[in-house]
């Protein structure tokens, strides 16, 4: 095959799945259309479930698959798609960064695009940099910290950056400035432009969603990600030659690639367009030793060469590739900072102690110890959850739960019968639970209690019943009992009291979600009684 | 957000019809409105007796008893159907109006010449959860009625010229029809005792709903006297006798197998609490609503009709 055809085969393969990868991102919710074609109504055991499979991209990730095994102990669902990925690597090398990382093809798009260096300063820039090793510290880092039981994994993986980003700042994001627009063309007293902003609701609800999303610290998780692709001004995709960890792991995978960088000397002329366009920084020119680990397979220098010095072959020889530059330092330091996170992250007490009452998991989510060594915090359960109660953490788990999943209750709240971010979590921190399972158990995730200082009835204001109303057991767990309290003016009045019955709560917070009493609600959940945990349990 | 109500079709006629027929009362909008003649409202009321009656031919059963669907619906006509499918439960626990009662409405809508049905409810739980679990997501598509997916930007602030409420957020496509159906269920309720008919309203309007529960009756009478049904239809073929509004177990429920259908909303709410063992005049939001013109829970008075199946 020619070195342009191969080119253009990674170009189009490289778009098919970030295409893929961004489809499966907006498909990862209810869909508005779900009624037409799907009904429970009529068949009692069935639930509400996506039909794609939006945990394709996790599910080729080996670096997810790998963290999971040493960490959680847990061959993840689809594990032979992680195999496949791995068996390639060692073929051909890193060609899922080349031809299949949605992340890199972001970073290639961006680097390409608008080149901030051009002629010998990109030259310069695309030589082999000692930066290069931290990606193999960073991996070595993380794979030690989830074997003793802290999965840091996904704050670095390329696959579940680009889901968080994407799903919790990006698309949230852009939501806010298009509902903008579309208000005030709503707001306009010209006719056209009404039917405009009602028209437009049609094509832009499906992906941004009918109402406002809120994520907390989306700020940041938008920032980051505008900071990592502003790196490519600096080099050409700095993210996958100097940070990604799931691009060391591949690097590291690639030694027996039997894909490899023929050069011939004799007719080169040292033109140096083939190291001007590698993206990798793997030294491509011949006199220099190709760097097989850095190599993203992207066969730039094979179709620039002028000369035909450069040539990938299918080279089956005892003589192995280069072997990954990792050096001594990145794995020192690897070691002793994948060590020391894990005890450090216990120090908050979070586990040993007592955790955050603020911390409210998901229903069906492993108990804190077990769900550490299994998160990726890639915000799959946040995107699709219909609510928008889940959202990531700042500080309630603690600096080891960093943007792990958390329940707000002002802002949404656990549906009774839905089970839906436990059906999509990529590695089972959140088990796979039925309706049936998360009403009969019950799965508790926490427990109400009463404010009755701020509660209208129980401070005299006014009759309120509306957290008993929402209450979704049965029996309910909120109860009424009939009293006369004072009102303000000293006037006697009829009310009836709000009492929580601890036994019935499971903490769904919809109580809080719904009370008159905005911001800090007069009826309060809280993380005690969830049934995840032995030892945050109220009554005997 | 505009505070300026916009006029309707139905408004247009009406304000036609008072021009033309010279209503020329000033103040007219704070009397109680001039209604029919009592005589001339009617209350049918459908049973299933038989074992294993079909739902589907009560319900056809009770409108041709009330002369047919051809007197409320008119050829051409926009008709929304506004069920009570606000939470996310399967519909043998009653939380939800039944989904064959439902679907033979629109049926019949279709039946008698409607341009367009639409179901409409500004729901509780998330409303694609509740589209799917209470069956109207697969009726509209059987039936190709729209259903509207309740939304922020379908609120509009509007006067309801209510007692207690003036100025509030209203659920629009619910008014912008010809004809307007109310397909409540009968259901238990911690506050107002029962939900039935007019209580449905609150499913029609946005807003901060929670606080409305600090003076519920008044509210309900308000919501009523703005939302005006051509007819009422009150699904009690099961009902929820406790744990209301939301219900969830298969122990609240009780099985009536009883429609009622009539054109005087305080009417039907007052025979369905009769299915509760309830007088009618014990609940406030029954008594208030005939103090404010709105209809009779006198039933006897109005033109009663009864079929069994």
């Amino acid at each position: 095959m020619k070195a342009r055809h191969l080119v253009w085969l990674r170009r189009i393969s490289q778009t098919f799945f970030f295409l893929l990868f961004m489809f499966l991102l907006i498909e990862s919710r209810l869909p508005q259309d779900i009624y037409l074609d799907y009904s429970t109504a009529f068949s009692t055991d069935a639930d509400l479930r996506l039909d794609r499979p939006v945990t394709f991209f996790f599910k080729l990730n080996p670096l997810v698959g790998l963290s999971s095994l040493l960490s959680g102990h847990v061959l993840m669902e689809g594990f032979l798609w992680t195999l496949a990925i791995i068996i390639l690597s060692v073929l051909l090398g890193r060609v899922f960064c080349g031809f299949i990382c949605p992340f890199g093809t972001l970073h290639h798009f961006v680097s390409w695009i608008r080149p901030a260096l051009k002629g010998k300063r990109l030259i310069e820039a695309n030589e082999k940099k000692p930066s290069q090793k931290v990606k193999y510290f960073l991996f070595i880092l993380l794979i030690v910290c989830a074997s003793i039981g802290l999965n840091l994994t996904g704050l670095l993986d390329p696959i579940s950056f680009l889901f968080r980003s994407v799903a919790l700042a990006v698309i949230p994001g852009l939501g806010v400035g298009i509902r903008f627009v579309f208000d005030f063309l709503a707001q306009s007293d010209i006719k056209i432009l009404n039917l405009l902003s009602y028209g437009a609701e049609v094509f832009v609800s499906p992906v941004f969603g009918y109402d406002f999303q809120a994520f907390q610290t989306a700020w940041f998780i938008g920032l980051l990600f505008l900071v990592v692709l502003f790196l490519n001004r600096i080099r050409p995709r700095f993210w996958c030659r100097i940070l990604c960890p799931l691009g060391a792991l591949l690097g590291i995978s690639s030694r027996f690639t039997v894909l490899k960088l023929e050069k011939y000397d004799d007719k080169c002329t040292q033109c140096m367009k083939c190291t001007q366009n590698c993206q990798g920084a793997a030294c491509p020119r011949p006199g220099q030793d190709w760097e097989t680990a850095e190599c993203l397979v992207c066969f730039n220098c094979f179709n620039i060469c002028p000369e035909d010095a450069l040539s990938f072959k299918f080279i089956r020889s005892p003589k192995l590739g280069k072997r990954a530059n990792i050096g001594r330092r990145a794995v020192l330091t690897g070691l002793v900072g994948g060590i020391s996170f894990p005890l450090l992250g216990k120090l908050d007490g979070q586990i040993h102690k007592v955790s955050d009452p603020r911390l409210i998991r998901p229903p069906g989510a492993l108990n804190e110890a077990e769900f550490l060594t299994l998160c990726q915090r890639c915000g799959l359960c946040m995107k699709v959850c219909p609510t928008n109660v889940i959202n990531p953490t700042l500080s309630e788990a603690g600096m080891a739960g960093f943007w792990t999943p958390r329940l707000i209750m002002t802002q949404g709240y656990c549906e009774y019968t839905c089970t839906l971010c436990g059906s999509v979590c990529p590695t089972g921190a959140i088990k796979k639970i039925t309706a049936k399972e998360k009403i009969e158990t019950p799965v508790k995730i926490g427990s109400a209690y009463l404010d009755r200082g701020r509660c209208l009835p129980w401070s005299g204001n006014t009759p309120c019943i509306v957290c008993q109303e929402h209450c979704p057991t049965s029996p309910k767990a909120i109860y009424l009992r009939k009293e006369v309290m004072l009102n303000p003016d000293g006037k006697k009045m009829e009310v009836q009291l709000p009492f929580v019955d601890l036994k019935k709560c499971i903490g769904c917070g919809i109580c809080e979600t719904k009370c008159p009493v905005r911001g800090k609600p007069a009826i309060l959940t809280i993380a005690a009684g969830e049934s995840r945990s032995l030892k945050n349990q109220i009554l005997l | 957000m505009n505070f300026t109500r916009p006029i309707t079709r139905r408004e247009s006629i009406k304000k036609l019809a008072v021009i033309s027929g010279g209503v020329a009362l000033s103040g007219a909008a704070q009397l109680p409105l001039p209604t029919l003649a009592e005589s001339n409202r009617f209350i049918v009321e459908g049973i299933g007796q038989t074992e294993g009656y079909a739902v589907k031919d009560l319900t056809r059963k009770v409108f041709e008893e009330a002369g047919g669907i051809k007197q409320f619906i008119s050829k051409g006509d926009v008709v929304v159907v506004k069920p009570n499918i606000s939470w996310a439960r399967q519909p043998q626990f009653a939380a939800t109006t039944h989904p064959e009662v439902l679907e033979t409405v629109i049926e019949l809508c279709r039946d008698a010449g409607a341009k367009k049905v639409r179901i409409v409810d500004h729901t509780i739980h998330d409303a694609r959860r509740c589209f799917a679990i209470s069956g109207a997501g697969k009726i509209a598509k059987k039936t190709g009625a729209d259903l509207v997916y309740p939304r922020e930007s379908l609120m509009r602030g509007m006067n309801i010229r209510g007692d207690r409420l003036d100025v509030w957020p209203v659920f629009v496509p619910t008014i912008e029809a010809d004809k307007l159906i109310n397909l409540p269920v009968a259901k238990h309720h911690s506050l107002t005792t029962l939900t039935l008919g007019m209580k449905n309203w609150i499913g029609s309007v946005g807003g901060s709903r929670w606080s409305l529960h600090q003076d519920i009756h008044q509210t309900i009478v308000d919501l009523a006297q703005f939302f005006k049904p051509t007819v009422t239809m009150i699904d009690a073929i099961r009902i929820m006798t406790r744990n209301g509004p939301s219900g969830g177990s298969a122990s609240d429920v009780a099985v009536k197998n009883t429609l009622i259908l009539s054109d005087d909303p305080v009417a039907a709410d007052a025979k369905a609490a009769l299915i509760f063992n309830r007088k009618p005049n014990s609940l406030g939001f029954i008594r208030l609503a005939q103090k404010h013109g709105l209809g009779t829970y006198d039933f006897e008075k109005l033109n009663q009709k009864k079929v069994t199946v």
